[in-house]
């Protein structure tokens, strides 16, 4: 009797210990990174897939805050995001928790390319052939995304940390911040790296990826990599090789060149791409594009939501505009309220043109607003365009990056400063972008016509006007509608919460 | 090894005696009302005869003339009766308050209270049930030091619970370990309270160390009702129906405050809005300078609410088995008004048999059915922002449908702001189903000496999560779409326990051994899918997602599973010389599956206790009745964390290329291997009573040590949380009770019990380069660093507001903070270094959400057949992070509470401590500061209760009660309870009073 309590306790003993410790080491509903099979190529592209969801994946503030400090924009009224507005009548401050939001968004995208780059790496361990041509192809696309980011913080901030590894804290001890102008080398030199590596393809030419990065968006980050360098000789260069490639060439609609047709055009260079499938067929990746829209319409397609007013075309840029008697750029730029109308008509300007109008070519009317008189209208997607049964502001339309026009300037620019140039003259490289535009030619520019022209083109475009603008130290064109523009405002400070975790300091 | 032992524990046994022995009989009564004590134990002192009493209290038992009787009963003081010529001795007994003979679940067995050498604390089952309330542990708020609840006002929702601080740094890695007759729980909300016989905390680590690696946060045992042997049946029903109402509603600024707050808030815009209103709704007669709206937000989505319980229970007992079956049915309406509302259907069972004289077998089945209409808490946080100057109902707002909601965007507002939207057309349904089932077979290998038990326990539970959202139209493009989402979550929990007890006394010498082995196995499985556009959803019947759009589906469909395993072994003694000298050991060998570096950790724990007053120079004396001194010390593991939290993973992500969706992943890009947490404990305690036990006063001092603790690492540049082993946290307190009961004359017995706990919380260590962990967000920062509690605010001080320009200048910060752009009416900051310039290095610990002590007191009052009881807690050193009106740094145009507009700075002398509407929504006066915290500090009558007992021969026993739960609680803190989990209020669900009237019939 006895004997068989005890056989039966360490029988059951003997079994729950068994039937556990294999159990031990599984875990249900997990997939761990070493647990991937990095001898399946086939399988690779999934890491790149995942550098694209991470590049593309952005928050609604990073495009405002980067752009909103250029004589082309202003954050709209007081109200709402006080210290945004601020910001565009350059009053930092460190606390806001936008600037802190910016920075860690890009640092921790850099640091998750980077771990993209290691998986890649991994797979590289058993790749050969073209396998491995992918492999390093794919791995020099990451780098160009990163470099992107860099170029966004150097930028934003002048100097900062490049990083290359998951480890940033090693980095961090080894390297220390880098300057900005190490930054911009730093990005040529990646670019160099990575470009024979890339496909020589305009970036919708390509197949497996329809608008990843090519050869030539490294090309042009390295151009502008160079531009902010005040290396003009190397501008020239590097925009000329995409020049001379003959295989972009500017959309011919401007107006729609940002909307649902203009999509992957063989004028871009890098997209932020989004779906269109509407979220009733799960669609959901998106760009919140609500604080560049009007805060208050009347779409053509019901049910459309408006946006925020967050990023008001400036009354001078408008004028500008006027005063050159340009017609589809301004009407692609801008959008009008009768607000704005009347406030133009107040300054001067009664006799408009007729798409001077609150109602757009697309059917959707702008109501007037308080915070602000007009939004922007080259991040404006037609309410008849929104997908089906999505309502969020321009949700589905992708976010062009780079695009020729911006090359083609670049090119000008650098030629009318010095630079030798081997794809054409400067005027020829600003005519195409005027002709676009329905303007007539120009015989030869000078450097004020290519900053003129970059104005009229890129404005509201990821604050490319005021990072031109502080490059060339030309503080009185940022001294606008009673804002004063000095040298020690450039740069943003560094978010409080950085200068306690890094080695910075805002004195 | 094993046949050794088993030889050697029969050797112990072989001896007997031989004497002549009798027939006594009698009867067993309470002292207080003569009424007899059905299930009493009558047993022979020194041998292993007994038997208990019959339904009417009646015993009989075989002894010989010179053995003691021993009669007991749980609640009652024991007595003893020297046997002589007696045939007949009827014994009535003594109410024991704090009865130390009684018997105290312990973990794998039971220990008499005055041989405890750790701090186990018991709440009657009569206790829980006077609480209106669905979650058992809500009713132990106040009741027992060292334990913190935070209550939770939704309807069925579970309160939090904190044994002796915080001692792991995530809410859920910092839950209390329950065990339900054997089997383990996170959470006992499926439980009802009228199904539960006693609930045993077990505070410190010594105790706990026997629960090893799941105990690491205290331990609390509940036991549900069974039957008692030789027990007529028993029926009983109790039952309660109430009334719940908000309490403290939080005072909003209406609209003239709100319109004065908009003209000085120096944003055009916002005038403008006003003017809007005005435009829209017209002018207040009374004030032509505001709008004729004034909605307090609050009022209108609050509503009182029903809450109702009914419960049956039978429980008798033959020769050789004891039953106990019940039926409960709880419901809740929520304050909220929506579908909001909880609804519990519990079955019961328990029967015990004895197979033969040696083998004992058992079985209980809980059955539990609860639905629950979450509410949506959103509609809290924007009915504290919507705009005064709107109604409810805008009949102008044609476009909105199918109701006429008003819409803020309408007046130039951001969003659209009308909570009722959030309330109206949505419909969160959970419906949680769980089966309890456990079964054991008990052994005497050796009668009364060794005792082998094996049990098994399954706890299968389902949550069915359906989520409806209707569709609706608020004007200006606002839009919501149908849409259904559907969750079902199963779990699968199965322990396997088995025990080997030794118990025997040789002379005074008693000793307890026990062996045992422990399996768990953990399953559980979501599946979820998401559809939209759904034919019919205004009608229930079709809110299923065959009619979505299949479409919708693409991306909307996660599967995820978890299994964890666990293996124990462990083993105790517990010696005592007669009573008088204890000592307590247990040892826990444990495994886990959770950890992906050394899953087996070994956790000891010792303690021991000197019963004075059993010494001789005390035995005798009539002023201290009882007095011991225990120390314990132990350690343990806590594996309650995600399973292996922190390693490096896979997710799946997609990207777009040229409009077509392509699947790929990323990789964590921070990992580490976690290992589990330790928690050591030093207790030190002291029971005593006093004035033939009429005074008792306990006291105990603790410092627990959670080593290892597993937190949460902001990494600062990835900005990725990563949990890993990172620090020590140290809780250290001190938690004294005292009672005293007495009776005047008769008919008057009273008792009147306090407690009192202090709790120090505290970083002791922190493994980290930066020497700190941030959490909370970048904007509302909590930090913790060695010397400050877990998780304190930081941020800076505020030492007054300016009033003019002259003060303005007169500061170096108007030159060193040229960002601030200061103006009268913005706050003045401390700056702590003195370096003239205010910024992050001026900011400080402003403190801790945790409180620093907490307190409860209860009276009872008996006279004749009337009964009264109240209870009261209180808690104070707790700080709240004031997150709704805080918010205002993400937006600024909408409403706030009156206290924030009253008193505002407007002018010189105004305020002296808050800023001026402009300076509201400047980025200077919205960081992080002191002006955002507030006292959490409170006092609350917890509980009343008026009883009358109907006792006649001719009726079934009856007690009729009101009951007040909650009337009135007082705090200090801007908000509508100052009870909030982790101290950042946001969207808090308001608690409410309830005033309900009960019956008790018992045949």
């Amino acid at each position: 009797m006895k004997k068989t309590y005890k056989f039966l306790l360490l029988l059951g003993l003997s079994i729950s210990i068994i039937s556990c410790s294999d159990e031990f080491d599984t875990r249900t509903g997990q997939l761990n990174t070493n647990d991937l099979d990095y001898t399946d190529a086939s399988e690779m592209s999934q890491a790149l897939v995942g550098a694209y969801n991470v590049f593309s994946k952005i928050g609604w503030e990073e495009p405002i805050l980067l752009g909103v400090r250029g004589d082309d924009v202003n954050a709209g009224g007081l109200g709402d995001q006080q210290p945004y507005s601020d910001t565009d009548r350059y009053i930092y401050s460190q606390s806001y928790w936008m600037y802190n939001s910016l920075w860690n968004a890009h640092y921790s995208d850099i640091i998750d390319l980077n771990t993209a780059i290691i998986q890649l790496e991994r797979y590289r361990e058993y790749t050969e052939g073209e396998d491995d041509e992918r492999a390093q192809q794919y791995i020099a696309e990451v780098k160009v995304l990163r470099a992107w980011l860099h170029l966004n913080i150097a930028r934003t901030w002048g100097d900062a940390f490049i990083y290359q590894t998951n480890n940033p804290f090693e980095e961090v001890e080894a390297n220390g911040v880098s300057s900005k102008e190490e930054i911009m080398q730093f990005i040529v030199n990646q670019m160099d790296e990575a470009i024979p590596f890339l496909p020589n393809l305009r970036p919708n030419e390509r197949t497996d990826f329809p608008g990843a990065v090519t050869r030539y968006t490294a090309y042009a980050l390295k151009a502008i990599a160079n531009l902010e360098m005040e290396n003009y000789q190397g501008v020239a260069d590097a925009s000329g090789e995409i020049i001379s490639s003959g295989k972009f060439s500017l959309y011919p609609d401007f107006y729609q060149l940002f909307k649902t047709p203009g999509e992957l055009s063989d004028e871009s260079l890098l997209e932020m791409q989004y779906d269109e499938l509407g979220a009733d067929v799960g669609g959901t990746f998106y760009y919140q594009y609500d604080p560049f829209g009007p805060q208050n319409w009347s779409p053509a397609r019901e049910n459309a939501s408006s946006g925020w007013g967050f990023y008001e075309p400036s009354m001078k840029y408008i004028k500008f505009m006027l005063d050159r008697n340009e017609t589809t750029r301004l009407e692609t730029s801008v959008l009008f309220t009768d607000r704005g109308i009347q406030e133009l008509n107040e300054e001067g300007y009664t006799d408009l043109p007729d798409f001077v109008n609150n109602t757009t070519q697309s059917g959707d009317v702008i109501n007037d607003f308080e915070r602000a008189l007009f939004s922007s209208g080259k991040h404006y997607l037609p309410s008849v365009q929104v997908p089906e049964d999505q309502n969020v502001y321009g949700a589905g339309k992708n976010f062009i990056v780079i695009r020729y026009a911006e090359v083609l300037l670049m090119y000008a620019e650098a030629l009318t400063r010095g630079a030798a140039g081997n794809a054409g003259s400067a005027a020829d490289a600003v005519n195409q972008v005027r002709s676009r535009a329905g303007l007539s030619n120009l015989g030869t520019v000078t450097s004020k016509d290519v900053m003129d022209e970059k104005f009229a083109e890129l404005a509201m475009e990821w604050g490319i006007r005021y990072y031109d603008m502080i490059r060339l130290n030309n503080y009185s064109e940022l001294s606008y509608d009673g804002r004063t523009f000095s040298a020690d405002l450039e740069y943003l400070p560094y978010p409080q919460e950085q200068l306690a975790a890094l080695p910075l300091s805002n004195d | 090894m094993k046949t050794n032992l088993l030889a050697m524990l029969f050797l112990f046994t072989g001896l007997s005696l031989f004497a002549q022995e009798k027939t006594v009989t009698g009867t067993v009564t309470s002292a207080d009302d003569g009424l007899p004590l059905p299930g009493a134990n009558v047993s022979v002192q020194n041998t292993t005869k007994g038997t208990t009493t019959d339904f009417d209290g009646n015993y009989e038992i075989e002894i010989e003339a010179g053995e003691t009787l021993v009669f007991s009963y749980v609640g009652f003081e024991a007595q003893e009766i020297v046997v002589n010529e007696q045939e007949t001795i009827n014994i009535s007994l003594n109410a024991d308050t704090e009865s130390l003979s009684e018997v105290v679940v312990v973990g794998y067995g039971e220990q008499k209270r005055e041989d405890l050498t750790g701090s186990i604390a018991t709440i009657e089952a009569e206790e829980i049930q006077k609480t209106p309330n669905s979650n058992v542990m809500q009713s132990v708020q106040g009741k027992v030091s060292g334990v913190q609840i935070v209550s939770a006002g939704a309807p069925g929702a579970s309160p939090t619970v904190r044994i002796r601080g915080l001692g792991s740094y995530d809410a859920d890695s910092s839950k209390v370990l329950y065990v339900v007759d054997g089997a383990f729980y996170n959470n006992i909300d499926f439980l009802d309270a009228k199904d539960i016989k006693s609930i045993n905390v077990l505070k410190d680590a010594s105790s706990a160390a026997i629960y090893g690696v799941r105990a690491a946060n205290g331990v609390v045992i509940i036991e549900t009702k069974g039957g008692r042997r030789n027990q007529k049946t028993t029926i009983e029903y109790d039952g309660y129906t109430g009334v719940q109402v908000a309490q403290n509603v939080l005072k909003m600024a209406n609209t003239e405050q709100f319109a004065t707050m908009a003209y000085e808030s120096g944003s055009e815009p916002d005038a403008q809005f006003i003017l809007n209103a005005m435009q829209r709704y017209g002018r207040s007669r009374i004030n032509p300078n505001v709008p004729a709206v004034n909605t307090d937000w609050y009022d209108e989505i609050l509503r009182e609410g029903i809450i109702t319980s009914h419960g049956i229970n039978v429980s008798g007992g033959g020769e050789n088995s004891s039953y106990s079956v019940g039926a409960n049915y709880f419901n809740q309406e929520g304050i909220l008004d929506m579908k909001n509302e909880y609804e519990r259907l519990n079955l019961r069972s328990k029967l015990d048999i004895n197979i033969t004289d040696r083998v004992k077998a058992g079985s209980s089945f809980i059955f539990s059915n609860a639905t629950q209409y979450a509410p949506e808490n959103a509609a809290w946080f924007k009915a504290y922002h919507a705009v005064p100057v709107m109604p409810v109902i805008d009949e102008q707002n044609t476009e909105a449908s199918p109701i006429r909601y008003s819409n803020a965007q309408m007046l130039g507002y951001r969003g659209t702001q009308n909570p009722f939207t959030d309330t109206q057309y949505n419909k969160d349904q959970n419906k949680v189903r769980k089966v309890l089932a456990n079964m054991y077979v008990e052994t005497e290998i050796v009668k009364d000496i060794l005792t082998f038990r094996t049990s098994y326990s399954h706890d299968y539970s389902t949550i069915e999560v359906h989520n409806v959202n209707l569709p609706y139209e608020l004007g200006n493009n606002a839009e919501g779409f149908s849409e259904i989402t559907r969750e079902q979550n199963n779990y699968s929990n199965q322990y396997w326990d088995n025990t080997l007890t030794y118990e025997n006394s040789f002379g005074d010498h008693n000793l307890t051994v026990m062996a045992g082995h422990s399996y768990r196995d953990e399953a559980e499985n979501t599946f979820k899918a998401t559809g939209r556009d759904i034919k019919g959803i205004r009608l229930e019947t079709s809110q299923y997602l065959d009619f979505a759009d299949p479409a919708s589906f693409s991306n909307r469909v996660n599967e995820n599973a978890k299994r964890i395993y666990g293996l124990s072994f462990f083993g105790r003694v517990a010696y005592n010389y007669d009573s008088k000298y204890l000592l307590y050991g247990t040892l826990r060998y444990d495994g886990s599956s959770k950890f992906t570096k050394d899953q087996w950790g070994v956790f000891p724990s010792v303690g021991t206790g000197w019963v004075i007053s059993k010494e001789n120079f005390l035995k005798d004396s009539n002023a201290i009745n009882f007095l011991k001194l225990r120390a314990s010390y132990g350690k343990l593991g806590n594996d309650n964390v995600d399973a292996s939290s922190g390693s490096n993973t896979i997710n799946n992500v997609f990207s777009i290329f040229g409009g077509q969706p392509y699947n790929g992943y990323t990789s964590s890009t921070v990992y580490t291997d976690n290992e589990w947490e330790v928690v050591e404990e030093f207790n030190f305690g002291l029971d005593t009573e006093y004035l033939n036990n009429r005074l008792s006063l306990n006291a105990d001092y603790f410092i627990r040590d959670t080593n290892k603790a597993i937190l949460p690492i902001t990494i600062p540049i990835i900005n990725e949380v990563l949990r890993q082993n990172a620090g020590t946290i140290r809780n250290q307190g001190l938690e004294l009770s005292t009672n005293w009961s007495d009776n005047i004359g008769k008919d008057f017995r009273y008792a009147i019990g306090g407690n009192f706990t202090t709790i120090k919380n505290e970083v002791t260590e922190i493994i980290n380069e930066q020497g700190y962990i941030n959490s909370g967000s970048a904007e509302f920062r909590q930090r913790s660093v060695v010397g400050e509690p877990v998780q304190s605010f930081y941020g800076l001080e505020v030492v007054g507001v300016y009033q003019n320009e002259a003060q303005v200048n007169a500061d170096p910060f108007v030159e060193n903070n040229p960002e601030a752009q200061l103006q009268p009416g913005d706050l003045i900051f401390k700056d702590q270094n003195n370096d003239g310039v205010i910024n992050e290095e001026d900011r400080v610990f402003l403190g801790s959400f945790l409180p620093k002590f907490t307190y409860g007191g209860n009276l009872n009052l008996n006279y004749k057949n009337w009964d009264f009881s109240l209870s009261v807690y209180g808690q104070g050193g707790n700080k709240i992070l004031n997150r709704k009106r805080g918010e205002i740094i993400f937006t600024q145009d909408t409403n706030m509470d009156a206290d924030l507009a009253i008193n505002r700075w407007h002018g010189e002398g105004t305020s002296n401590s808050y800023p001026s509407s402009a300076g509201l929504r400047k980025s200077w006066n919205q960081q992080l500061s002191d002006f955002w915290i507030e006292d959490g500090d409170f006092f609350r009558i917890q509980n009343l209760q008026v009883g009358y007992t109907i006792n006649s021969p001719k009726l079934p026993e009856i007690r009729l009660n009101f009951t007040a739960e909650r009337p009135l609680t007082f705090f200090k803190y801007n908000g509508f309870t100052p009870e909030i989990t982790d101290g950042v209020d946001r969207q808090t669900y308001p608690l409410p009073s309830s005033y309900s009237v009960g019956l008790n019939v018992k045949i």
